[in-house]
C-alpha cells in the first residue's frame, strides 16, 4: 500500500469575471489548478515534483498534507482518508519562504519547544528543551541557535530551522515546497545533504517540489512532471533523465541553464505559456509541442511506460 | 562612457548589535546594453548593493555611508536629494524585487497597480494606462491578460506575480533595469522565457541590466560580465566565460564545486564549510580566509585585499586573492 495516495484529486478556484465573461453571460469562471491527479507516494522514497510555474505543485502539496481541502477525489494516508492536517503531525510541510513559517518575535528555541509541546504535551520542560536541542543538532545547527530570533539567522540557517520545525512532531512524510530555490549553491548543498541523510538514516519519505532539474536529478528516486494541473509523466529519476518520454519533460530538461555554456542547449519551447482558462480537451501541451499532429486533439489518458513509468502522450509509447 | 559607474560604495544597516557594513567598498561599471550579473552567498550584500543604487531600503535603518553612484546624464545618485531621485526611479532605472509580494500591494488589483506606474510618470488618461497595462502583460506572456488584470496578487502563482512585477519595471522603458533574483520563483521554462525577454529588451532597446542571482547557470546563460560578492566585497569580476570557466578566487571555485551535477547520486555534495562572517565585526584580511582551504598566515593580516589582475589573466578579469597561484590540490 502506498504511504500517501492522491486519487483523482481536483482543486478549482473561483475567479473574478472580466468584461468579456459578463458580456457573454458566462456564470462563474473557474481556474482548475489541479485536475484528476493520481499519484502514489511510496514509503521511504524521495519523490520529486517538477513542472511549469502555476501548474499546481504548491496546491497539490497543500492538499497532500491536509492544509487545503480537495474539491474532488481523495487523499489517503496509510490507506485512510485524510481530512485536515494529521493530528499526530506525521505529515509535515516545509514552505518555500522560511520567513512565513517562523514567528519573528519568538526565539527559535521557544518556537520549536511550542511545536514539541503541542504534539507531546506529556513532556516535561526539561525534556522538551532536550528534544529541541536534539532536533537542532539533527539539522546541523549549533545549540546557541535556540536563543536567536529569526532575523538574526542567515537564509540557509532559517531554512534549516523551518526544516527543524517540521521535524519536531517526528513526521513520517515531509513535503518540501521548493526548499532550496532561494539559496546559494553552498547552502543549497548543505540542505540537500541534510534531506538525503534524513531519508537514508531515518527512512523519512520526502516529496520534493523544485524547479531545479539538476537538484532533482541528484536527489530524487522518482520524478512526477506536472503540466496545467495534471501529471504528464512519472518515472524513475535515472530513466527520466536518460530518456524523458513526454515532449514537455524533454523541453524542461533542455531548458536547464548550464554553467559551462552561454546558451541553453536546445531551442526553447515555442508558443504561449499555457492558459489555465482555455484548456483543450486533447493533449494540453499540444499547442506548444513540436511533435503535435491531429491525433493529439483526442484526450490523452495515462499510458504505461516500461517497467514502472507512466506518460500522458500517445507518441511516447511504442504501439503494441 | 559607462551607463553606471559605482565607486567605493559603502552601505550600512543599523541593527541592535551594531552597524552591519553590508556593502563595504564595492566598485563596478555597467556599460550601455550590457547584462551584468552579481552572484554570491545569501547575506553577502547583493540586494543591499543594488538597493543602494535607487535607495530602495523599504523603511530599513540603512544609509549610504560613502562612495558614488554615477548614472550617465543624470549625476551622482548617492548625493541626490530624495525628491530628485524619485524622478529617476522607474523612468531612468527600474527595480525588480526579489520577492514579488513585497513589490505588490495586496489590496489592489494588479491591472490597477501597473496602470498607476504609468499614470505617475506620463500624462495619459486612465483608459490609455489600462490599455498599456494590458499590452505589458501580453509582453511578459501572461495568458488571459484581461482576466489577470482583475486579479489580486494572492490569486496568482509565484511565476505570474513575478511577471506582473517585471511588466511594471518595463512600463516606462528605463535605460537600466536592476533585477534582484527575478527568476528565483520560476521553473526553468518560464525562467528561460523571462531571461529571453530581458535579453530581447537589451537587444532591441539597448537596455542595460544588472541581474542578481544565486544561480550560476542563469549567469552563464545571459550575462556578459559578472561579479562574485562575498561578505560585503567583490572578490572576483570579469567576462562571464572567463570567471566561470577559469575561476581564480578560491571562493568562486568553492561555489562552483558545490553545484550538483558535478557528482554522482551516491556521493554527498560539497558545501563550503563554516558560515560567512559577521558584517558587524568582519575578520581582518581576506574575509574568506576562515573558510578558505588555501589560506596562509598573511591572508589574515591588514585590510581586505583589493581586486587586481593576475599574471596571464584575460583583460578585465580581476580577483581579490593574495596568493600568486591557487592550486586545486589543497581544496
Ligand atoms: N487562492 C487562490 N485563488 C485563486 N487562484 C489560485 C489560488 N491559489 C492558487 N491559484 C491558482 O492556481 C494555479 C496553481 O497555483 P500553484 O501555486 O499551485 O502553482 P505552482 O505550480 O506552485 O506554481 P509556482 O511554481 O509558480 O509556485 C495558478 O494558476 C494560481 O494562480
Ligand atoms: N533591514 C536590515 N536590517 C539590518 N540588517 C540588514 C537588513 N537588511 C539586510 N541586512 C543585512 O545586510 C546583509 C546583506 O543583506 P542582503 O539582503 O544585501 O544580502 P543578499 O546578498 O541579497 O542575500 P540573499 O541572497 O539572501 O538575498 C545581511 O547580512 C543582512 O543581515
Ligand atoms: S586571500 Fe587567502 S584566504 Fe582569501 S581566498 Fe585567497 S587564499 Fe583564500
Ligand atoms: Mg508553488
Ligand atoms: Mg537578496
Amino acid at each position: 500500500m502506498p504511504q500517501l495516495e492522491f486519487r483523482q484529486v481536483e482543486r478549482r478556484f473561483p475567479v473574478k469575471r472580466d468584461l468579456g465573461d459578463v458580456l457573454a453571460r458566462r456564470g462563474r469562471v473557474w481556474l482548475h489548478a489541479v485536475r484528476g491527479v493520481d499519484l502514489a507516494v511510496r514509503r521511504g522514497e524521495i519523490l520529486g515534483i517538477v513542472g511549469e510555474s502555476g501548474c499546481g505543485k504548491s496546491t497539490l502539496a497543500r492538499i497532500g498534507v491536509g492544509l487545503q481541502p480537495a474539491d474532488g477525489g481523495a487523499v489517503l494516508f496509510d490507506g485512510r482518508p485524510l481530512d485536515g492536517p494529521d493530528r499526530a503531525g506525521r505529515l509535515q510541510m516545509v514552505f518555500q519562504d522560511p520567513y512565513s513559517s517562523l514567528n519573528p518575535r519568538m526565539t527559535i528555541g521557544a518556537q520549536l519547544a511550542e511545536v514539541v509541546a503541542h504534539y507531546q504535551p506529556q513532556l516535561s520542560r526539561a525534556a522538551r528543551g532536550a528534544r529541541v536541542q536534539e532536533i537542532l543538532a539533527e539539522v546541523g545547527l549549533v545549540p546557541e541557535t535556540a536563543l536567536k530570533f529569526p532575523h538574526a539567522l542567515s537564509g540557509g540557517q532559517r531554512q534549516r530551522v523551518s526544516i527543524a520545525r517540521a521535524l519536531c512532531p517526528g513526521p513520517e512524510i515531509l513535503v518540501a515546497d521548493e526548499p532550496v530555490s532561494a539559496l546559494d549553491a553552498s547552502v543549497q548543498a548543505q540542505i540537500i545533504n541534510l534531506l538525503k541523510r534524513l531519508n537514508r538514516d531515518k527512512g523519512l519519505t520526502i516529496v520534493f517540489i523544485s524547479h531545479d532539474m539538476n537538484v532533482v536529478r541528484y536527489l530524487c528516486d522518482r520524478v512526477a512532471v506536472m503540466y496545467l494541473g495534471e501529471i504528464v509523466e512519472l518515472q524513475d529519476s535515472a530513466a527520466l533523465f536518460a530518456a524523458a518520454a513526454h515532449p514537455y519533460t524533454r523541453a524542461l530538461i533542455a531548458a536547464v541553464p548550464d554553467v559551462r555554456r552561454s546558451q541553453p542547449m536546445a531551442e526553447p519551447i515555442s508558443g504561449e505559456i499555457p492558459d489555465p482558462f482555455a484548456v483543450l480537451p486533447g493533449c494540453r501541451f499540444a499547442p506548444r509541442c513540436p511533435l503535435a499532429e491531429a491525433a493529439c486533439q483526442a484526450p490523452q489518458p495515462m499510458r504505461v511506460l516500461g517497467q514502472d513509468g507512466l506518460v500522458r502522450c500517445w507518441k511516447a509509447v511504442p504501439a503494441a | 562612457m559607462s551607463l553606471l559607474s559605482i565607486r567605493d560604495l559603502r552601505t550600512e544597516f543599523q541593527s541592535p548589535s551594531g552597524i552591519a557594513r553590508a556593502v563595504d567598498g564595492v566598485s563596478f561599471d555597467v556599460e550601455p546594453g550590457e547584462i551584468f550579473g552579481i552572484v554570491g552567498e545569501s547575506g553577502c550584500g547583493k540586494s543591499a548593493t543594488c538597493r543602494s543604487i535607487l535607495r530602495l531600503f523599504g523603511g530599513a535603518a540603512a544609509r549610504i555611508a560613502g562612495g558614488q553612484i554615477l548614472l550617465d546624464g543624470v549625476g551622482d545618485l548617492a548625493a541626490m536629494p530624495e525628491r530628485q531621485l524619485a524622478q529617476v526611479r522607474g523612468r531612468d532605472a527600474a527595480f525588480i524585487f526579489q520577492d514579488p509580494l513585497t513589490a505588490l500591494n495586496p489590496t489592489m488589483k494588479v491591472g490597477k497597480q501597473i496602470a498607476e506606474v504609468i499614470l505617475r510618470h506620463r500624462k495619459v488618461g486612465r483608459a490609455e494606462a489600462r490599455a498599456a497595462a494590458l499590452q505589458l502583460l501580453r509582453d511578459v506572456q501572461v495568458t488571459s491578460p484581461e482576466r489577470r488584470l482583475e486579479a489580486y496578487p494572492h490569486e496568482l502563482s509565484g511565476g505570474l506575480r513575478q511577471r506582473v512585477v517585471i511588466a511594471m519595471a518595463l512600463a516606462l522603458r528605463p535605460r537600466l533595469i536592476i533585477a534582484d533574483e527575478p527568476t528565483t520563483a520560476l521553473d526553468v521554462t518560464v525562467q528561460d522565457q523571462i531571461l529571453r525577454l530581458l535579453k530581447e529588451r537589451r537587444d532591441s532597446l539597448g537596455t542595460s541590466i544588472i541581474l542578481i542571482t544565486h544561480d550560476l547557470g542563469v549567469v552563464s546563460q545571459i550575462c556578459d560580465r559578472m561579479a562574485v560578492m562575498y561578505a560585503g566585497r567583490l572578490v572576483e569580476t570579469g567576462r562571464v566565460r572567463e570567471v566561470l570557466d577559469a575561476p581564480s578566487h578560491p571562493y568562486t571555485r568553492a561555489l562552483l564545486a558545490a553545484l550538483p551535477g558535478q557528482v554522482g547520486r551516491d556521493r554527498a555534495l560539497t558545501p563550503i564549510e563554516g558560515a560567512p562572517p559577521s558584517l558587524i565585526a568582519p575578520p581582518p584580511g581576506c574575509r574568506f580566509a576562515p573558510r578558505c582551504a588555501h589560506a596562509v598566515a598573511r591572508c589574515t593580516l591588514g585590510d581586505p585585499p583589493p581586486l587586481a589582475p593576475r599574471a596571464g589573466a584575460a583583460p578585465g578579469h580581476l580577483d581579490a586573492c593574495i596568493l600568486d597561484e591557487v592550486s586545486d590540490a589543497a581544496a
